[in-house]
């Protein structure tokens, strides 16, 4: 176990946790415009993410390994199919926590609809949104390492190799540089947060 | 100006507002006022497209407000509404700038023009930057008002717009609002239930009934002194009668000067005017207080009323400024059953009586009856 390599790990790992989440909401946050838009939209769709969720990853790993390969790709489509199941809800329910008397107001000043999504409503879920993102980045990066079983470098390299050479002290490793890079990430969007929505009240 | 022409609204079977015709002069001050589920909010709407007509046609200056495009339209018509409904993402100047900046002012021009309404409804400057939830529901309410005139429209609407703070802050918006008016000379449809803020605010008061009929659209004064019919003298209340008087100026009534002498007159003086009590004043005519017929007796005749021990006035009026409300008010509250007008140096113009409020009532109950009968 060299230094330099767990590192090249710890960034390969921070990646598969960041790009499917940020590709999740590249999707949800159409589809979660469409779902507050359309009411009897959202079922079916919460119920299809949620069926995504569902299927194991390593299952989604091989049956995309005939189309993709054994590369990152292969990883990062499961990975962003899973996240949908929290992105997506906290999309719509960013945009239903908009007041009544704000989106009306927006109406009234003479927004049309397009620009009161873009100026008032999306500003306003920012906080829901990257709550929802938060969850997303963390999950990802824990499910990424099971990407090693196909050959996908990630921190999960660590517990494999150190369970064939019964090496417990890589697991604890590995394990401790998953933690802290869920940490750190959290820990940059909550920044992020902070400096998207001046306007939040701190409680 | 504003005109409903036979303007209904339903919704499946029910109608919320049933065939209105209704004209809102230019630079009036209109309230809409009813029980809900009577129409008053649906109506407001329907001027700025928030809500569509079923049938009739809405005209604003003559335009029906069908043929614009309803963001256009909306940024010509200030819109203020319950619990303010601020943008909490937007600091005090931008969400009062919001208008101007959809009319691509610029942002310095936007935020200049959003300072100078701070200082037209009096928020301090200091407050520009502040977020909504940094500030009172009163100072909302005002920047409320501010963003609905930045980019100064011709027409303001204000849809229940005191309703949610508290009673003292709701009559000091209400005060603020009457004299902003003054100064502005906008055309202002109001939402209320609130019949009192209705007479208080309104050039004319709009009283509705339960599914959407328009009961009476009147001056607050005729509102109050002829109702219609029975639900409109309900919803205005049982003392109306008292309330009209609020319209009436006291400059009406014959105040009587016989029972007023100055501090340097005697007692034997006073006595001689034998009535049952005598308003002191000073050598500048202000009032001092009240001494009565049994108090004088117990004086020497020679003694000067000075040194006697005096009643107080209680509250004063003013007539040219008060109403005949605050004259009647004033009198009731006395113990000497007579309240002392003045001038506006406070000098004692001469005291009230029953009799002469009550002859000063029906004279301008009379001529109020004349003038809305006749042309």
């Amino acid at each position: 176990m060299s230094w330099p390599l767990v590192w090249q790990y710890t960034l390969a790992n921070a990646l598969l946790g960041v790009v499917p989440a940020l590709l999740g909401l590249v999707i949800s946050i159409p589809a979660g415009v469409a779902c507050a838009r359309w009411r009897w939209f959202y079922a079916p769709v919460l119920s299809v993410t949620s069926i995504l969720y569902a299927i194991p990853s390593i299952a989604l790993f091989v049956v995309l390994i005939d189309y993709t390969g054994l590369s990152d790709t292969t990883v990062i489509i499961p990975l962003t199919l899973f996240s949908l199941c929290v992105l997506l809800p906290s999309v719509v329910d960013g945009l239903r926590s908009v007041p009544p008397a704000v989106r009306q107001a927006a109406t009234a000043m003479g927004y049309g609809p397009a620009r009161r999504l873009l100026r008032v409503e999306l500003p306003l879920a920012v906080p829901v949104i990257i709550a929802g993102l938060r969850v997303a980045v963390v999950s990802s990066i824990s499910l990424a390492t099971i990407g090693q079983l196909i050959g996908v470098s990630s921190l999960g390299y660590l517990f494999i190799d150190g369970l064939q050479r019964s090496f417990p002290t890589e697991i604890w490793v590995g394990l401790f540089l998953v933690i802290v890079l869920a940490l750190v990430c959290d820990l940059i969007l909550i920044i992020i947060r902070r400096a998207l929505t001046p306007w939040a009240v701190r409680s | 100006m504003i005109t409903f022409d036979r303007v209904t609204k339903r919704y499946g079977a029910t109608v919320a507002v049933d065939a209105l015709s209704l004209e809102v002069p230019p630079g009036k001050t209109i309230v809409l006022v009813g029980p809900s589920g009577c129409g008053k909010t649906t109506s407001l709407r329907m001027i700025n497209r928030l809500i569509e007509p079923s049938e009739g046609k809405i005209l604003l200056d003559g335009k029906d407000v069908q043929q614009a495009s309803p963001a256009a339209l909306r940024r010509g018509i200030g819109y203020v509404i319950q619990q303010a409904g601020l943008f909490p993402h937007r600091t005090v100047q931008d969400n009062i700038a919001t208008v101007p900046l959809l009319n691509k002012w610029g942002k310095d021009k936007a935020r200049a023009r959003a300072r100078e309404l701070m200082d037209l409804v009096g928020l301090d400057a200091g407050m520009a930057r502040r977020y909504p939830h940094q500030l009172s529901g009163g100072q909302q309410q005002r920047v409320g008002v501010a963003r609905a005139l930045a980019a100064d429209p011709p027409v303001l609407l204000m849809d229940e717009p005191f309703s949610a703070v508290d009673p003292i802050v709701r009559a000091s918006l209400q005060d603020e609002l009457i004299r902003l008016q003054a100064e502005l000379h906008k055309t202002i449809v109001m939402v209320t239930h609130d019949v009192e803020e209705a007479i208080k605010v309104g050039d004319l008061v709009a009283v509705f009934r339960p599914g959407g009929h328009l009961a009476q659209v009147d001056t607050p004064e005729r509102l109050l002194g002829a109702p219609v019919d029975e639900y409109v003298a309900d919803f205005v209340g049982f003392d109306r009668g008292i309330r009209r008087l609020s319209f009436f100026g006291a400059d009406g009534l014959d105040l009587d000067t016989g029972p007023v002498l100055p501090a340097t007159a005697t007692a034997g003086e006073a006595q001689r005017l034998a009535v049952p009590w005598i308003l002191v004043t000073s050598a500048e005519r202000r009032p001092l207080g009240w001494i009565s017929a049994a108090a004088l007796s117990r004086l020497a005749a020679a003694a000067e009323l000075a040194g006697a021990e005096l009643a107080p006035i209680g509250h004063t009026f003013r007539p040219g400024r008060d109403s005949l409300r605050a004259a009647l008010d004033a009198t009731v509250l006395s113990r000497t059953e007579c309240a002392v007008g003045v001038d506006a140096d406070g000098a004692v113009l001469g005291v009230t009586s029953y009799e002469r409020l009550r002859d000063a009532i029906r004279a301008a109950e009379e001529a109020a009856d004349a003038a809305a009968a006749g042309p």
